[in-house]
């Protein structure tokens, strides 16, 4: 019996489905304090004063806390950026500036949330209003800055150049320019906001209950911003309702709650962010513009070079960037063999929310890019869809990229072949014809894309040399219980992704046992000492990091169970089999009925030592597991290296038809075929491939964050964005092909975020249904609004040219 | 169902969002609508009565509105019932959106069930009331265009006693109604569509929290020949800053034959007589587009229904 592979039900089902999950908000505690913070309502202005009197004076009210207070309290977290970006200030509240709209500026704890929130709109903040940089061409030109100790907007800069580029444009059948292309900002609104309860104890120390998706990472940025040692700081996570990265940041309103309680006399404070809150001022995804592309094609339509500028615009701090300006080149080429790139990349602020890993982060928008690339010459060369595609597939792995990642493996024309049979994709053809026959605007779009997972954090060098991060690591721990239980704790503070579930099947496989007598402690914990300082759920890799570090635990675990059985039955350690027996999981002697069961192994270690041997001395039951990737620092003056270990591939097809009069795109067949290698729970791995293809559908059609010419964010509630619901969705047709990976243990690659693939197919079936109407799909949203404006005013003359000869 | 940018003024910001819990407030229960309406007139312009609350209390949570006294009125009985004869339909205020959708009234006359059972989601339909709608004075809603269509009055009550305005004397602008100070709307009332009348009501939104982007109601009633219209009224949601009654489209096909040509040219003419806002639904070129398409939609669904022909429609999520 293995369990790896099967659809074992989702441990964590039973507790979520009877209400008995422990959501931050869930948290309640007499006593305890509600914080409501009070934000800018201006994208950049300076602070003129904050009057806290009237607040404090409402019953009810503990504490009140100012950008001063903050200031005074707190050191800047630390700046990722090189050069004058790094002397960006950053700190969990305003203190003479705002620099976007929803920037805590005050902030008020009091005996209940409602009395909270009366106090918070009795500050009053005055304010000087200064001209907003909403663009990040505008923002380049330094006119306004934002960040006066940075002195320039300009966050990052750097020419990613491979190969030879101006020889492969010399020898081109065919350039075709883009002048510009564009992709929009959204997120993704986890079902759950973001929330923490914080307690400054009189001992010093912080205890969080929060939703943070990578506390490896919050540690280093909360302890030396609050002044204190990461060990002061007790950091706990249980039931997180989806984070997709949106949670890496909430550090900072973690620390507001934090402050609060330490000046509220340690108090217990609870803080939970609002739907518009979060909207506003939670992180938003990457918006990026991508300028004077040009691309160099052989005869056969074969992309041999790409040059192009791109500007990324990361809101009005940096937090997790400029790793954004670094992380792209994962998938340089996406899953195409071109092999001369020159990527000329910069960063800047503008007065817009700061930007937060989200899922996809920031590779998807290269590949969205890739994509359009892609499929624009397909069309302007006449070449069909299916057919570009395969003749600039990639086919040999592993293979290593111009930048020097490696592709662990892959198959996309099989992919693509399993996607058409899905879709139905010759009738549809047929159906294409008979349609554009009575002039419908039917369209048929391919979008093949990488969830590459487990980043070597090296390439943080690549950004700025001084960094001292590189690899990339994860932990469990595991013991033999009092009781002869198996309890495994994961580093990993999982957000939905069922990872009691995959833990316990990898460990029932190892041990020949039930996952039912697994126990994977919900949650993360500091308090486990199961982390390091890459410990989190993101960058799709639990399936690698987190389960390469409890199958080595379990190797350990077993060793040392091996060691003592071998001893109490006399027997020589290669002849003892793991198994279950009447009494329940066992080591027994091949062959016999002689065994030991796990309570005895477990009491002789815990109750009952005074029998071991001097040999048995160093077996405790309790083992910790680090398990590393083997990355190298990559070459950060060449950009060289490999940045990811694994890279799961999507390949999706979608039809859709756009009403032409009123330009309402209508999604009629999508199909979705995911490869991530070795699936070890084929109903989560789905779960997953559904989730992020309504996401990105979501993304492409209904999700944007808009704001207008000074800064106000005009989707600030769910009745304006517009997240997807179940009403949106069409039928996703779902199918899977494995290409095992050869660089994890278990032939598994991280998977999730599904690389944003209904962009990029969303945007190819809309160019196909409309490139004849002289339409040049240039931009990741099409609301349907939109794109009544473009049949109004096809673009194609202006967006693109081609030379050929 | 709230749309913050309603609420927004060019150039300055959009103040006020981030809070969820109402200013603090009074609240008294009326056990009848002459209690209620004195209550209101007594407790003085901070008063408003409470329905079924699903516009009034997000409009408290996101302090767009402050009252001090809630005077809550959902326990008033005979004021949710929802009744016909030969001639007449009569709606009580406190008749919720789901009621109305599963009532036979609704079976009888699809229009409504089009209407009721499009309105928000399962939750806002089994608290939201078709009074309180009405009362909200809000463009986006559904009711008002509906109610439009039907030609309906509005049953009130206040201080000064009872009264029954049109529709169209009802809702004045944005927001706004003729409902005086302490007034309270107690119920609908229109006639029963004769013999050979059916209506459709469609609208386009983007997710179930969203109002219509556009809306169109249309009731349609046919000549002897079946191929005539011999009346019809039509209404647009979300055109412009109060429900819009059509009449120059109306005046298109009343009393002409029903093909291609005159449907167009009702559409036609109801798009002139629309003014959409330009919000993040969408461009007033947009909406206007699909206005058109609405208005045609209905139509035909509404000659369809005429016919016989049972047509299951409710709002369309694009």
């Amino acid at each position: 019996m293995t369990w790896v592979g099967k659809s074992l039900r989702r441990k964590e089902d039973d507790r979520l489905i009877r209400g008995r999950g422990l959501f931050t908000d869930d948290e309640l505690a007499p006593g305890m304090l509600h914080l409501y913070i009070l934000r800018s309502p201006y994208a950049h202005a300076r602070i003129l004063d904050v009057d806290v009197s009237a607040a404090e004076a409402l019953p009810g009210v503990a504490c009140t806390l100012t950008g001063r207070e903050v200031a005074e309290l707190c050191d800047p977290y630390m700046q990722l950026a090189p050069g004058p970006a790094a002397n960006i200030r950053d700190l969990p509240m305003a203190v003479d500036k705002v620099v976007y709209q929803g920037e805590p500026v005050a902030a008020v704890a009091a005996t209940s949330a409602a009395i909270a929130m009366d106090a918070g709109l009795l500050i009053e903040v005055d304010y000087e209003m200064l001209d907003s940089v909403m663009d990040v061409e505008q923002s380049l030109q330094d006119d306004t800055v934002l960040h006066d100790a940075a002195g320039t907007n300009r966050v990052w800069h750097g020419v990613f150049d491979y190969g030879d580029v101006d020889k492969a444009f010399a020898e081109a059948a065919h350039v075709v320019r883009i002048d510009r292309l564009h992709f929009h900002r959204y997120s993704s609104t986890p079902l759950e906001n973001n929330a923490c309860v914080a307690e400054w104890t009189r001992q010093g120390t912080v205890e969080f209950l929060c939703n943070n998706s990578f506390p490896g990472f919050a540690q280093q940025l909360l302890a030396p911003g609050l002044r204190l040692r990461t060990d002061q700081l007790h950091i706990r996570t249980y039931d997180v309702g989806g984070s997709f990265g949106n949670k890496i940041w909430n550090y900072v309103y973690m620390a507001l709650a934090a402050l609060a309680s330490r000046k509220a006399g340690g108090q217990r404070v609870k803080w939970s962010e609002i739907r518009t809150e979060h909207l506003l001022a939670s992180g938003h995804g990457n918006e990026r513009t991508f300028l004077d592309t040009e691309v160099a094609l052989d005869a056969n339509g074969v992309l041999t070079a790409i040059r192009s500028r791109h500007l990324d615009d990361c809101g009005a701090y940096t937090r997790y960037e400029p790793l954004g300006c670094v992380i792209w080149s994962q998938v340089t080429p996406a899953t195409y063999g071109i092999r001369n790139l020159r990527i000329d990349f910069t960063q800047a602020v503008t007065n817009k929310c700061p930007v937060v890993p989200n899922r996809g982060y920031s590779r998807m928008q290269h590949l969205w890019f890739m994509e359009r690339v892609l499929d624009i010459c397909a069309h302007e060369l006449g070449i069909p869809a299916d057919e570009m595609r395969l003749r600039n597939y990639i086919r040999e792995f592993p293979y290593e990229t111009p930048n020097g990642c490696i592709y662990d493996s892959g198959n996309y024309p099989a992919m693509l072949d399993k996607a058409k049979a899905l879709i139905g994709w010759d009738d549809w053809q047929k159906k294409q014809a008979e349609a554009r026959a009575d002039g419908r605007l039917l369209g048929i779009g391919i979008g093949t894309t990488l969830d590459s997972g487990t980043n070597n954090f090296g390439q943080a060098q690549i950004m700025n040399p001084d960094l001292p991060f590189s690899g990339n690591s994860e932990v469990a721990t595991m013991k033999l219980d009092l009781e002869g239980q198996i309890v495994v704790c994961l580093g990993t503070g999982p957000s939905g992704q069922g990872h009691e579930t995959a833990a316990s099947q990898v460990v029932a496989d190892e041990l020949n046992i039930s996952p039912d007598s697994v126990y994977v402690r919900p949650g993360f914990d500091t308090a486990w000492n199961t982390f390091v300082g890459h410990s989190g759920t993101y960058a799709s890799q639990f399936a690698v990091t987190g389960l390469s570090a409890v199958h080595g635990a379990c190797q350990k675990l077993k060793a040392e169970m091996r060691r003592l059985a071998a001893f109490m039955l006399e027997a020589a350690e290669e002849d003892l089999d793991f198994c279950t027996g009447e009494e329940g999981p066992e080591l027994r002697i091949k062959g016999t009925d002689r065994a030991i069961n796990y309570w005895f192994l477990s009491n002789l270690v815990n109750n009952n030592n005074a029998m071991l041997p001097e040999s048995l001395a160093d077996v405790t039951l309790n083992v910790r597991h680090v398990y590393r990737p083997p990355f190298k620092v990559p070459d950060t003056e060449r950009k060289f290296g490999n940045l990811t270990l694994t890279y799961a591939a999507q390949l999706h097809i979608a039809v859709i038809e756009v009403d032409r009069e009123t330009g309402r795109p209508k999604i009629l067949a999508y199909s979705a075929v995911d490869d991530c290698g070795k699936v070890i729970n084929p109903k989560i791995a789905a779960g997953q491939v559904h989730g992020a293809t309504n996401h990105g559908i979501g993304a492409a059609l209904m999700e944007s964050f808009n704001y207008d010419e000074i800064g106000n964010l005009l989707t600030s509630t769910f009745s304006d964005y517009c997240p997807i619901t179940s009403m949106n969705i069409p039928d996703v047709q779902y199918g899977n092909i494995e290409t095992p990976s050869p660089f994890s243990y278990n032939g598994a690659k991280g998977m999730g975020e599904g690389g944003g693939g209904p962009l990029h197919t969303i945007a190819a079936a809309l160019q196909d249904a409309l490139f004849a109407e002289g339409i040049i799909i240039d931009d990741s949203h099409h609301s349907p609004s939109r794109v009544f404006d473009r049949l109004q005013e096809p673009n194609r003359d202006r967006r693109v040219s081609v030379r050929s000869g | 169902m709230l749309s913050s940018q309603r609420f927004r003024f060019d150039g300055e910001s959009t103040d006020s969002e981030t809070t969820m819990y109402p200013a603090p407030f009074r609240y008294h229960r009326a056990g009848s609508a002459d209690e209620a309406i004195s209550l209101l007139a007594e407790l003085g312009d901070g008063a408003r009565p409470l329905a079924g609350g699903q516009t009034l209390l997000v409009w408290m949570k996101l302090r767009f509105d402050e009252p001090t006294d809630l005077v809550d009125i959902a326990r008033i009985p005979n004021l949710s019932s929802i009744e016909h004869d030969d001639h007449q339909v009569r709606i009580g205020a406190l008749a919720t959106h789901g009621r109305i959708a599963a009532s036979p009234l609704a079976r009888l006359i699809p229009i409504v069930h089009d209407c009721a059972n499009g309105i928000a989601d399962r939750q806002v339909r089994s608290r939201g009331t078709i009074g309180g709608s009405l009362a909200a004075g809000d463009p986006s809603c559904d009711w008002p265009a509906l109610l439009h269509t039907l030609d309906a009055e509005v049953l009130c009550q206040g201080p000064d006693g009872e009264r029954t305005i049109g529709i169209g004397d009802f809702v004045e602008d944005l927001y706004a109604t003729a409902l005086q100070e302490g007034e309270l709307v107690t119920g609908i009332r229109f006639a029963l569509p004769p013999a050979r009348s059916a209506g459709a009501y469609v609208g386009f939104k983007r997710c179930a929290p969203a109002y219509p982007t556009a809306s169109a109601g249309v009731q349609l009633t046919l000549a002897e020949d079946a191929d005539t219209c011999a009346d019809v009224r039509i209404a647009l949601g979300s055109a412009g800053l109060t429900p819009i009654h059509a009449t120059a489209a109306e005046a298109e096909l009343r009393g002409q034959a029903l093909n291609e040509t005159t449907i167009e040219r009702a559409a036609e003419a109801a798009v002139a007589a629309s003014d959409p806002v330009d919000d993040q639904r969408g461009s007033p070129a947009f909406k206007r587009a699909m206005l058109r398409v609405l208005v045609r939609r209905a139509v035909g669904i509404a000659i369809r229904r005429c016919n016989g022909e049972s047509v299951e429609h409710s709002h369309e999520y694009y």
